[in-house]
Formats: C-alpha cells, sequence, structure tokens
C-alpha cells in the first residue's frame, strides 16, 4: 500500500513545441484505485509511464509514499505494471514469466517457487506453468500479465489499459475479477483505459484528462452527475449530454422556444445548456418543448430518440425506457429535468 | 514437375564435379560427363595432405569461426541500439552502415589493402578475419535491426520494472527472442565467407595462409588446369556447406520468414 503524489507533472517531447501532460496533479491515496480517462492522445499513458519510471519527467514532482520519485529507475520505484500488449516474454514458459522478475531482486529460490505457485493457484494458471505464451489464450496471457505483476507484491499497480485487447464477453468478466483483485490485495492502483465504462464499474475516482490536461477528478458518478466542463459532460455518457446554446432573458432561460426558470447565478448572458440524454422525458402533461423525432433506436432495455426540438440547430438525444414508443417523423412533448441539467460557459467551457 | 526441373538444373552441376571429384584429369579429358569407372578415393588424402588442404581448411576454419563469431555479438548489439534507443543521429548513423552494402567489393578493396600493409595486417589471418567483419557487418545489422525492430518495446519495458538493466535485458530478452534471426545470420555469413574468394586471393600471399577458395586455386595453372583436383577440392570445400544447410535450412527459413515475436 502506498501513496502517490503527482504535483504539476508535465512531459516534453524532444523537438515538439506542445506539452504531452500539463500540469497534472493528482494524489492517489492508499489503497485506492485511480482509473486515467481520457480519448487517444489526452497524454493518460504518457502520465502512468512517467509513474512507472519508462518516461522521463520533464517538470514538476513524483512521490510515492512521500519519496521524491523523480530520479529513481523503474526498477527501484517498488511498482508493478501490466502493459495493453500484456508484455510476456514469448521465449519464457509461464512459470519463468512469473518467476523473472522475483529472480533479479535475490529472492530464495524455494519463496519464489511457493510464490509463483500461489498466484498461479489464484488466477487458474497452474495447469499452463509449463507452456509458453503463444500457446495460450487471451484471457489467458492477460491472466499471466496479472500474475506477473501480483507475484511482485508491489507497492503500487499501474495498469495501461489492460482489457482492450480480450472480446467483449471476455473484458466483462476481468473487469470483475480486477476489482475482486483490487479488494483483496487492498493494494493502490492507476488504471489507464479510454472505455467510459471500465471507469464508471472500477474506480474509486476518476482523473479525466484532455489534451494533457486534467479535466476533472472525482468519485465515478459525481463526475457523471457534475461534469466540470464540456468535455466531460460530452466525454462521459452515451449518448453524451445535450448541449443546448441557450440565452437568459428577464430571469428565464431560453433554451430554443421553450422558457425555463432558471435560477442565474452569473453574469453570462449565452450559455450552453447540458442536459443528459436519460433527463429528458416525454411528458404530454406539462411540456417545455416539442421535438419531432428523426430516429428510433431501440437498444432492448431502452430506446434512444434522436429529436429535432424547434429553435435548436443540434439534434437533441433523448434515452428513455423501453416503452417509449414513438415513430420517426412523429411530435413528441418533452419536459426537462431541470435539477439534473447544468449551464456550461460558452467562452471558457466550464460549468457555471 | 517445376521443382523437379529446377532440383536437377541445381543439382547437376553439383553431381558432375562430384563425379570429377573421384576421377583423375586424364578419364576427364576423355569423357567429360562420364560416370567414375574407378572410384579414385585416394584423391581426397592427396589434396588434404599432400596439397595443403588440412592447413587450407583450418585457416578458413579460423577466420570463417571468428569472424562470424564476432560479426554476431557485435551486429547484435548495433542493431539492438538501433532498434531500440532514440538518440540524435540513429537513423543517420543506421543508413551510413546500410549504405556500406551498395558498394561493389572492387572498389574498397585498394583502400582496405593499403590500410592493412600499414597496419602490418597484410597476409595475415587476424587481418582477413577484421576485413570479413567489417564487409559483412551492415548485412547483418540490416537483418537484425529489421528484426529488433520488431519486439514491442513493451517487453522491454516489462524487463525494465521487473529489474533488469539494458545490459543484462540485451542477453535475456532481446537475444533469446531474436533467436531465429541470428540463427539466419550466422547461418548466412558463415556461407558467404567460406565461399569468400576477391578479399582472400588480394589479402593473403603465403601457402600457408590460404583459405579454402584460394587452395583451389593452386591447381589452376598457367598453362596446366588439373581439373580433376580441383573437382576433389571444391568437393571437400562444398561438404561443410552442404552440412550447414541440411541440419539448419529450417532454422533459416523460419528466421527469413520470421515475424512470431508475438
Amino acid at each position: 500500500m502506498a501513496t502517490v503524489v503527482l504535483k504539476q507533472l508535465s512531459k516534453r517531447y524532444g523537438g515538439s513545441e506542445s506539452l504531452a501532460v500539463d500540469s497534472v496533479s493528482l494524489e492517489v491515496e492508499h489503497g485506492e484505485f485511480m482509473v486515467l480517462l481520457g480519448p487517444s492522445g489526452c497524454g493518460k499513458s504518457t502520465t502512468l509511464r512517467m509513474v512507472a519510471g519508462l518516461e522521463s519527467i520533464s517538470s514538476g514532482e513524483l512521490a510515492i509514499d512521500a519519496r521524491r520519485m523523480n530520479d529513481v529507475p523503474a526498477k527501484d520505484r517498488d511498482i508493478a505494471m501490466v502493459f495493453q500488449s500484456y508484455a510476456l516474454y514469448p521465449h519464457m514458459t509461464v512459470l519463468d514469466n512469473l518467476a523473472f522478475g522475483l529472480r533479479r531482486r535475490g529472492i530464495a529460490k524455494p519463496e519464489i517457487e511457493r510464490r509463483v505457485r500461489e498466484v498461479a493457484e489464484t488466477l487458474g494458471l497452474s495447469e499452463f506453468l509449463k507452456r509458453k505464451p503463444h500457446a495460450l489464450s487471451g484471457g489467458q496471457r492477460q491472466r499471466v500479465a496479472l500474475g506477473r505483476a501480483i507475484v511482485r507484491d508491489p507497492k503500487v499497480f499501474l495498469f495501461d489499459e489492460p482489457l482492450s485487447n480480450l472480446d467483449a464477453a471476455l473484458r466483462v468478466g476481468m473487469r470483475g475479477e480486477l476489482v475482486k483483485l483490487h479488494h483483496r490485495l487492498g493494494a493502490t492502483m492507476i488504471y489507464v483505459t479510454h472505455d467510459q465504462v471500465e471507469a464508471m464499474t472500477m474506480g474509486d475516482r476518476i482523473c479525466i484528462m484532455n489534451g494533457g490536461k486534467v479535466a476533472q477528478i472525482g468519485a465515478p458518478l459525481e463526475v457523471y452527475r457534475r461534469p466540470a466542463d464540456t468535455f466531460v459532460a460530452s466525454f462521459l455518457g452515451s449518448p453524451p449530454t445535450n448541449l443546448i446554446p441557450a440565452r437568459f432573458n428577464s430571469e428565464a432561460l431560453h433554451v430554443g422556444e421553450a422558457k425555463l426558470a432558471f435560477s442565474r447565478k452569473s453574469s453570462v448572458e449565452n450559455v450552453l445548456f447540458g442536459i443528459r440524454p436519460e433527463d429528458i422525458r416525454i411528458d404530454g402533461a406539462n411540456p417545455h418543448a416539442h421535438g419531432e423525432v428523426l430516429a428510433v433506436e431501440p437498444l432492448g432495455a431502452e430506446t434512444i430518440l434522436r429529436l429535432r426540438v424547434a429553435g435548436v440547430a443540434a439534434d437533441v438525444m433523448l434515452r428513455g425506457p423501453r416503452t417509449v414508443s414513438a415513430k420517426v417523423g412523429e411530435r413528441v412533448p418533452l419536459a426537462y429535468d431541470i435539477a439534473a441539467a447544468h449551464l456550461f460557459d460558452p467562452q471558457t467551457q466550464q460549468r457555471i | 514437375m517445376i521443382l523437379g526441373l529446377y532440383t536437377a538444373f541445381a543439382a547437376g552441376p553439383f553431381l558432375w564435379v562430384a563425379t570429377m571429384s573421384v576421377r583423375t584429369t586424364t578419364e576427364i579429358s576423355l569423357d567429360h560427363y562420364a560416370w567414375p569407372e574407378q572410384w579414385h578415393w585416394e584423391k581426397f588424402p592427396i589434396a588434404w595432405f599432400k596439397s595443403n588442404y588440412n592447413v587450407y581448411f583450418e585457416n578458413s576454419l579460423l577466420v570463417v569461426l571468428s569472424a562470424v563469431a564476432v560479426l554476431t555479438v557485435i551486429g547484435a548489439m548495433a542493431a539492438h541500439c538501433f532498434a531500440r534507443y532514440r538518440f540524435r543521429a540513429n537513423r543517420l548513423l543506421y543508413f551510413i552502415i546500410f549504405s556500406a552494402i551498395i558498394f561493389p567489393p572492387q572498389i574498397t578493396i585498394i583502400a582496405l589493402f593499403q590500410i592493412l600493409v600499414q597496419y602490418g595486417l597484410y597476409n595475415s589471418l587476424p587481418g582477413l578475419t577484421l576485413v570479413y567483419i567489417a564487409v559483412q557487418l551492415p548485412l547483418t545489422v540490416y537483418i537484425l535491426e529489421s528484426f529488433f525492430a520488431r519486439i514491442p518495446s513493451d517487453l522491454f519495458d516489462a524487463a525494465r520494472i521487473d529489474g533488469y538493466s539494458e545490459w543484462q535485458i540485451f542477453w535475456k530478452v532481446s537475444l533469446p527472442i531474436a533467436l531465429p534471426a541470428l540463427a539466419t545470420t550466422v547461418i548466412l555469413n558463415t556461407i558467404l565467407l567460406w565461399n569468400e574468394f576477391l578479399y582472400a586471393v588480394v589479402l593473403i600471399t603465403d601457402d600457408a595462409k590460404r583459405t579454402l577458395p584460394l587452395g583451389i586455386q593452386r591447381f589452376m595453372g598457367d598453362q596446366l588446369e588439373d581439373v580433376g583436383m580441383i573437382a576433389t577440392g571444391l568437393m571437400i570445400a562444398i561438404i561443410p556447406v552442404v552440412l550447414i544447410y541440411a541440419f539448419f535450412s529450417e532454422k533459416l527459413i523460419q528466421g527469413m520468414t520470421a515475424g512470431a515475436v508475438k
């Protein structure tokens, strides 16, 4: 168990003008499962590699258990990393793959043997110890990669998109196993992914990154319900949050042709009205607006409607229960759940 | 069918030389293509002992083995660095080394000759070995670099986190994974150098320092060619190559078509 503290961590690659990672500050607590989430190229993997010691730190400070780690080589940081490609040594058996790191650390042979067997047992790899990686399935290789990290008993586990090479069914299973593993070991884990479902279901907290910067850090539901800016609002959730240009006029908010009683907190007149698809209802009793159905996507458990709302340029998405039975071309009454909506400043993109 | 034709095409000359190697020159000049009436096996010991072939064979073995050993180690290290480390002028250096492949040996040989004379390495086996290493290094680096470059860098990162130094990673991760490619370069270099003639003929003058391809030349005089003994000498030179192919051809093909790093 350990804490990992990133202070204004930045990374600039040689010959590049812009920062790949721009002043990232983050505190990962003892035993916390922290997810770094963002689109590809947002700097999340680079951040993780700086924590691992595989990438040099251009500026800022990294501390593990209050010890400055900037110049400590990867092998002395007491971390283990699981790679997207698994990075199993192809010329070694599963047994050797698991033991490779321990042998370097001068641990006695019987102790290595014991730890490898124990980890193989818990991961269901005992019968494959003599096989080489190419004779294993994707899921088994994933387990070996995981086992190689566990057997080391490190202070911090780092995961770099470990599940993205697995097929969908296996991924859901491994997700659950990783959460169980985290509970059992109680270890500090930092997990990089671009998959928001992984982030939402596994993370104690999520750190959402965009363009090398931290956009928001918080518990999964907190970031989902109270996005700090338009990027988080539209990155999390599928379909993403509707961001509708709106205007304050005489203490009412005009969204398209609808007038919403919204308490005005700032002096900004033009705002973006952000509302999640599930916070729009079809409601004939008390509608705020009407929309023409452009497309219906019945997903089984729920139904997604694409709507054109008068006075709104972009299409509006609605996520309703499976009982919604609208037809294309039909006009439906819409009610916005104002308590769940947010306003964003179109200039700064920040939530107001 | 085509394979059969090709086999005949490739094996024909070999068989012809093989038959001639057990016939005397007089027999050969009577009928070039006849099957040996008497098997003159005694020609082999004559070539081996009386015509110094034991010495040539030993010289060839010494030069080729040491050149190939050094080539493999240095080539692998260079290739590992080119493929794995980002440093200034990496591609430039690689290009310079690689571009040496395009020079025909005739261009460099005069310069090499003078350099060797200056350093007192002319007409010596270590000198020839050094030249062989220099000549074959670009190709070796080229083959190995393309292989090393295909090893995913995650593997090296994993080994670094597992606590291994760059030096240990080279020996414990890079080399074992690159074994098929290493086998290819070893076999290729061995065969090419075993048969090498031009550098040897220019850089070696002492009879006692000749390599096998030069030894064969010994039977070619200005006036007379002992065709029968040339064939015998050729067979002695060819046999190790054939053996290498027989035992390692599978590895060779593996290495040439290798991509199985995943």
